[in-house]
C-alpha cells in the first residue's frame, strides 16, 4: 500500500503532500494504460497502412474496404443476432434459477451455488473444446448414442446449437446478478404476499422478480455485451459451419498474408469500441440504478425461505438439467477425451485410459513453459495487478473532488475493448514504440493486456473493499489515542486484508482463464495456455488442446478450492 | 368471523425449541395480545398461525377449518388460510402504488376490476388516504404507511388479522394515537385479531385478552385486568406493570398470606408461593402501591431517601436501605431524610 493516502476523512483527516502526489501520479498512469492503446486503434484505424510503416498516410480506405466487404455485414449481423438471443435464454433462466436459489427451500441450494458458477470461471473457450468432444459428430456422447439408436441424434454445428450453448453457459451472469438482489430483498415483502393469498409462482412474478427488475436487466445488458465480445465459443462451434461474429471475423482477417493488415483490424476493432462503449456506460449507469433501487433496512432480516412443497423436486430437477448442459456435459467430455486413446485424426478408440496425452504435454517444453507461465502470470501478475488496482482505489475513495468522476469513467473506458481488440492495441504499441520492443519477448505486454481489460472490474473489487473501512472506525480509533500510523496498521490493513485476498484470488482465477486478449500477444516465451489453446486448435492437436484444457480446469479449480477454504464469497 | 383455537403447538429451530406445546385460544370479534419478552416465541407462534414456520407438533384452526394439525399431516400453505398480515416493517411492496398495494389481495381473489376499485377506494377512504392512492411506499410517511399496511391486510375480509408490533416503527406520540385508531377499527369491524407486541400498556389498551408467553410456554392468559391484579407467577407479576423486588426468606404461610423477612423486618403479603418455611421468596409490589407510612408500623421500613426524579406528572422517588431499594411515586418533592416506607399487606405478592 503506498504510504500516501487519500481520504479527507477516515484514516488521516488531513490531505498530506503525499496523498496529493500518490493521486495525480495514478491518474496519469490510469489515463496512460487507459487511452494510449485504444488511442493508437482508433488513429491506426485511419491510416492507410500499418502504423510503423514509413508510407502509411491518413485515409479512409480501411474503413471503405471493411464496410464494403459482405462478410462484414454478416458478422455484424450475426454478432447481434447472436448477443440478443443469449439474452432472451440467459435472463429468463438465470432469473428464475437467482429466485429458486435465493429465495426458495431448494434441495442443495449450499452445494449447487460453486457448480452454478463454473461456467463463470472455466472459459467459453474451454466449455466450447467440451461440446465437441462430446457432442461433435465424432464425440463421446454423440457416438455412444449412435450405436444405441443407429442414427446421429443433432448436428453440433448448426446456428440454432451454437446459440443455444452460448445462451446456457451464461446464464450464471444473470444468475448473479439477480441473485445478490433478490438476496438483500426482505424477506417479508414475499411473506405478507403470500399470506394475502398469492401462491408462490405469484410472489416470485408479482413481487421478488420485479423488486430485482433493475439488476436483471443489468444481467441482460451484461450477457448481451459478453454475446458481442464473445470469441471461443464462435471460433470452435461456429468456424465449422462458416459462422462468423466480429471477433471471429477480426482474428480471420489476416488469413495468409505475411504483414497482418492492421489499418483493417483496427477499423474492425474500432467498430467494436463505438458498439461497446454506450453499453459499458449503459451497465454502469444501471449498476448505480440497481443499487438505489433496493434498500436495504438496517435491521437484519430473518432468511426465511420460501417453501416450495410439491415443487421442490420438479425445480430440482430443471436446475440439474441445465447443470448437465452447461457444466456436466462439456466438462465430462474434456476429461474423458483427454484420457481417451486416439487413433488417427484423433478419433477414439476404444480401450483403457491413458495418459499419453499430458506425457506428450510434458514432452513439448513450449506446453509446459505456458503452464508455468500462466501460474506465474496468475500469481504474481495477478499480484501485480492487484496493486495496480488498489493504488487507483485509494486514489479515488472517497474524493470528493470533481476530477473523480472523470477517473472512473477513464477506469471504465478499456472495458470498451473486447479482449481481443485489447490484446491487438497493445501489439499495436509494442510493435510501433522502438523502445519497447525488447518487453515483446516477456510477459509484460500480455500482463499489461490482461490488467487493463480487467481494470474497471479490479478496482470496482478494490473500492469495495476499502468501503468496509468506515471513516467513524477511524474517527474513533483517533479519539482513543491512535494516531494516523496506527490507525492503518490497526484498524484500516485488518478490515481490508480479507478483501485483498479475495481479490487476488479472484484476479487470479480470470488471469487463468483469460485467451482472447492474449491471442494477438502469443510468440515465443509468451506462451500462456488461453492463448496456447486457441493456436493448438487451429493446428488440429485435438490431443494436446483436450489435455491442457484440462490442467487449465484444474488450476482454476485449485483457485476455487482455496477460495473455498478462506470463506472468500466470490461475488455479492 | 370464527374463533381461532391453537392446540398444543410445539416448534423447533434446529435444538431450540421455540414453541414447546402452545394452547390459546381467540373468540370470534375479540382481540388477544401475545406478550413476552424477545425470545419467548411470540412472532413464532404468530408466524406458525400464518403459515410461515412449520410446527411439529399440534394443530390450528379457525372454527371447524383446520389449518394445520400435524397428527392428521394437514398444513394449509399460507395463500390457503385466509388472513391478513401486518408486520412491524409494514413490508409494503415497493414497486407497487398504495392503490396496488391494497387491491392485491382482491386481485388475487379475482375480483372484477371495477369492484376493486370501488372497494380500495372506499378503504382509502376510511383511512383518510384518498389522496395517495398514486403515490409509492417511499413517498408517504410511517404513519400512512402503517395504515396502508392494515388495508391491504383488512381489504379481502380475513377471518383473523395477525398483528406483528404493528406500531413498534412509530414515533412515541405517533403511537399512542396509532393504537386508538387501531383498536377502534378492529373493534368497529368486529375483527378478530391476534397481535404480538413486547409492550405491556399497548397489550393492554388494545387487546381484550392477553396472553402471556415465557421461553415458548404460555405464563398465563386472561384479560388485561387479571393479568395486572392477579399475576399467578413471578414472572407474570414482573413482566406486567413496575414492580419493585423484595428478596427475603418465608417466615409463615397460612392459607392466602404469607409473611417473609426481609432485612429483619416482617412483610406480610397474599401468597403465590409453595416454597417451605425458611427457603428464600421474593415479595413483588407496584411502584404506585408503595406509601409512606407517618411512622413506624407493620409492613413498614425505616428507609432513607436517596433520589427525587421529577417525570412530568409526579416525582418518582428512590429510596435504600443497605442493599434494599424501593421506588415509589408522589404528588409533590418530599423534605426529609428518612421515611417508613409502608407496603400494603393486599397489594403485595410474595412468590
Amino acid at each position: 500500500m503506498p504510504a500516501g493516502q487519500g481520504c479527507e476523512r477516515g484514516w488521516g483527516n488531513r490531505v498530506t503532500i503525499a496523498s496529493r502526489y500518490h493521486r495525480f501520479a495514478v491518474i496519469a498512469v490510469t489515463a496512460l494504460a487507459a487511452l494510449a492503446p485504444l488511442s493508437l486503434m482508433i488513429y491506426q484505424s485511419f491510416l492507410t497502412e500499418p502504423v510503423f510503416t514509413p508510407g502509411a498516410r491518413f485515409g479512409l480506405e480501411a474503413y471503405r474496404s471493411v464496410l464494403a466487404d459482405e462478410d462484414f455485414a454478416v458478422a455484424f449481423g450475426t454478432t447481434l443476432l447472436l448477443g440478443s438471443c443469449m439474452v432472451l435464454i440467459a435472463v429468463p433462466l438465470g432469473s428464475v434459477l437467482a429466485f429458486l436459489m435465493a429465495r426458495t427451500d431448494l434441495p442443495g441450494r449450499n452445494w449447487l451455488e460453486p457448480l452454478i458458477l463454473i461456467p463463470v470461471f472455466v472459459s467459453a473457450l474451454v466449455l466450447s473444446f467440451g461440446y465437441v468432444f462430446a457432442l461433435g459428430p465424432v464425440g463421446l456422447l454423440t457416438t455412444w448414442l449412435k450405436s444405441w439408436t443407429g442414427f446421429t441424434p443433432w448436428n453440433l454445428y448448426s446456428f440454432p446449437f451454437l446459440v443455444a450453448l452460448a445462451g446456457l453457459i451464461h446464464v450464471p451472469y444473470v444468475y448473479l446478478c439477480a441473485a445478490t438482489a433478490l438476496r438483500r430483498l426482505d424477506s417479508e415483502l414475499e411473506e405478507v404476499a403470500r399470506a394475502s393469498g398469492a401462491p408462490l409462482w405469484k410472489v416470485a412474478l408479482d413481487v421478488s422478480l420485479p423488486i430485482a427488475t433493475p439488476a436483471i436487466f443489468f444481467g441482460g445488458v451484461l450477457v448481451f455485451f459478453l454475446g458481442f465480445e464473445l470469441f471461443g465459443l464462435p471460433l470452435v462451434l461456429g468456424e465449422p459451419q462458416g459462422v462468423l461474429v466480429l471477433t471471429t471475423y477480426l482474428y480471420k482477417l489476416p488469413g495468409r498474408m505475411d504483414v497482418p493488415p492492421y489499418q483493417l483490424m483496427a477499423v474492425v476493432a474500432a467498430i467494436m469500441i463505438a458498439i461497446a462503449l454506450p453499453l459499458v456506460l449503459m451497465q454502469r449507469i444501471l449498476l448505480s440504478e440497481a443499487q438505489r433501487y433496493v434498500s436495504t433496512r438496517p435491521r437484519a432480516t430473518r432468511a426465511a425461505p420460501l417453501k416450495l412443497g410439491p415443487w421442490r423436486w420438479p425445480a430440482f430437477l430443471a436446475v440439474a438439467l441445465w447443470l448437465a448442459a452447461a457444466v456436466l456435459v462439456p466438462l465430462a467430455g474434456l476429461t474423458l477425451r483427454s484420457f481417451a486413446a486416439t487413433g488417427k485424426e484423433g478419433i477414439v478408440l476404444p480401450g483403457m485410459p491413458t495418459l499419453d496425452h499430458y506425457r506428450a504435454l510434458l514432452d513439448h517444453p513450449d506446453l509446459v513453459g505456458g503452464m508455468v507461465n500462466t501460474l506465474g502470470i496468475g500469481l504474481i501478475g495477478g499480484a501485480a495487478a492487484v496493486a495496480f488496482y488498489g493504488a487507483i482505489a485509494l486514489a479515488i475513495h472517497r474524493w470528493r473532488s470533481t476530477w473523480a468522476p472523470a477517473m472512473n469513467f477513464l477506469v471504465m473506458v478499456p472495458r470498451a475493448m473486447p479482449g481481443l481488440v485489447a490484446g491487438l492495441a497493445i501489439l499495436l504499441v509494442f510493435v510501433s514504440f522502438k523502445p519497447l520492443a525488447p518487453l515483446r519477448e516477456t510477459l509484460i505486454p500480455v500482463w499489461l493486456a490482461y490488467a487493463i481489460v480487467w481494470l474497471a472490474y479490479g478496482v470496482w473489487l478494490m473500492s469495495g473493499t476499502l468501503l468496509k473501512v468506515a471513516p467513524e472506525l477511524a474517527d474513533v480509533a483517533r479519539t482513543v489515542g491512535a494516531n494516523n500510523a496506527h490507525v492503518k496498521r490497526d484498524v484500516a490493513l485488518p478490515l481490508i486484508r480479507s478483501g485483498v485476498l479475495t481479490s487476488w484470488l479472484i484476479i487470479f482465477l480470470i488471469f487463468v482463464r483469460e485467451y482472447s486478449t492474449g491471442v494477438y500477444l502469443l510468440g515465443p516465451g509468451t506462451q500462456v495456455i488461453g492463448p496456447l489453446l486457441v493456436s493448438l486448435w487451429d493446428k488440429g492437436a485435438t490431443d494436446f488442446v483436450s489435455a491442457l484444457a484440462v490442467v487449465n480446469v484444474v488450476m482454476i479449480g485449485a483457485g476455487l478450492f482455496v477460495a473455498g477454504g478462506l470463506g472468500a464469497r466470490l461475488h455479492g | 368471523m370464527a374463533d381461532l383455537t391453537v392446540n398444543d403447538l410445539a416448534l423447533r429451530y434446529g435444538d431450540n425449541e421455540a414453541l414447546k406445546g402452545v394452547s390459546i385460544s381467540v373468540p370470534a370479534a375479540k382481540v388477544a395480545a401475545l406478550l413476552g419478552p424477545s425470545g419467548s416465541g411470540k412472532t413464532t407462534l404468530l408466524r406458525a398461525v400464518a403459515g410461515l414456520e412449520t410446527p411439529h407438533r399440534g394443530s390450528i384452526r379457525i372454527g371447524d377449518n383446520v389449518l394445520f394439525d400435524a397428527a392428521a399431516k394437514v398444513d394449509e400453505p399460507p395463500e390457503a388460510r385466509g388472513l391478513g398480515l401486518v408486520l412491524r416493517s409494514y413490508a409494503l411492496w415497493p414497486h407497487r402504488t398504495v392503490f396496488e398495494n391494497i387491491a392485491y389481495g382482491l386481485k388475487l381473489r379475482h375480483v372484477r376490476a371495477a369492484d376493486i376499485k370501488a372497494r380500495v377506494e372506499g378503504t382509502l377512504d376510511k383511512i383518510g388516504l384518498k389522496h395517495l392512492s398514486r403515490r409509492y411506499p417511499h413517498q408517504i410517511s410511517g404513519e400512512q404507511q402503517q395504515r396502508v399496511a392494515l388495508a391491504r391486510a383488512l381489504i379481502y375480509e380475513p377471518a383473523v388479522i395477525l398483528l406483528d408490533e404493528p406500531l413498534a416503527n412509530l414515533d412515541p406520540k405517533l403511537r399512542d394515537e396509532a393504537r386508538a385508531w387501531l383498536r377502534h377499527l378492529i373493534v368497529s369491524l368486529r375483527l378478530s385479531a391476534l397481535l404480538v407486541t413486547h409492550d405491556q400498556v399497548e397489550a393492554m389498551a388494545m387487546a381484550d385478552r392477553i396472553v402471556l408467553l415465557n421461553g415458548g410456554r404460555v405464563e398465563q392468559q386472561g384479560l388485561p385486568v387479571e393479568l395486572y391484579a392477579q399475576p399467578a407467577t413471578l414472572f407474570a407479576a414482573q413482566f406486567m406493570g413496575n414492580n419493585n423486588r423484595l428478596e427475603g426468606s418465608l417466615v409463615e404461610r397460612a392459607d392466602k398470606r404469607a409473611v417473609i423477612d426481609v432485612m429483619g423486618v416482617r412483610l406480610e403479603g397474599v401468597a403465590s408461593t409453595t416454597a417451605a418455611i425458611g427457603d428464600k421468596a421474593t415479595g413483588i409490589i407496584r411502584l404506585e402501591k408503595v406509601t409512606l407510612g407517618g411512622g413506624p408500623g407493620a409492613n413498614r421500613i425505616l428507609m432513607s431517601l436517596k433520589a427525587q426524579m421529577f417525570v412530568g406528572e409526579r416525582w418518582e422517588l428512590l429510596f435504600a436501605k443497605d442493599a434494599l431499594t424501593v421506588r415509589t411515586y408522589v404528588s409533590a418533592p418530599l423534605k426529609h431524610e428518612l421515611y417508613h416506607v409502608e407496603f400494603p399487606p393486599h397489594a403485595l405478592w410474595i412468590f
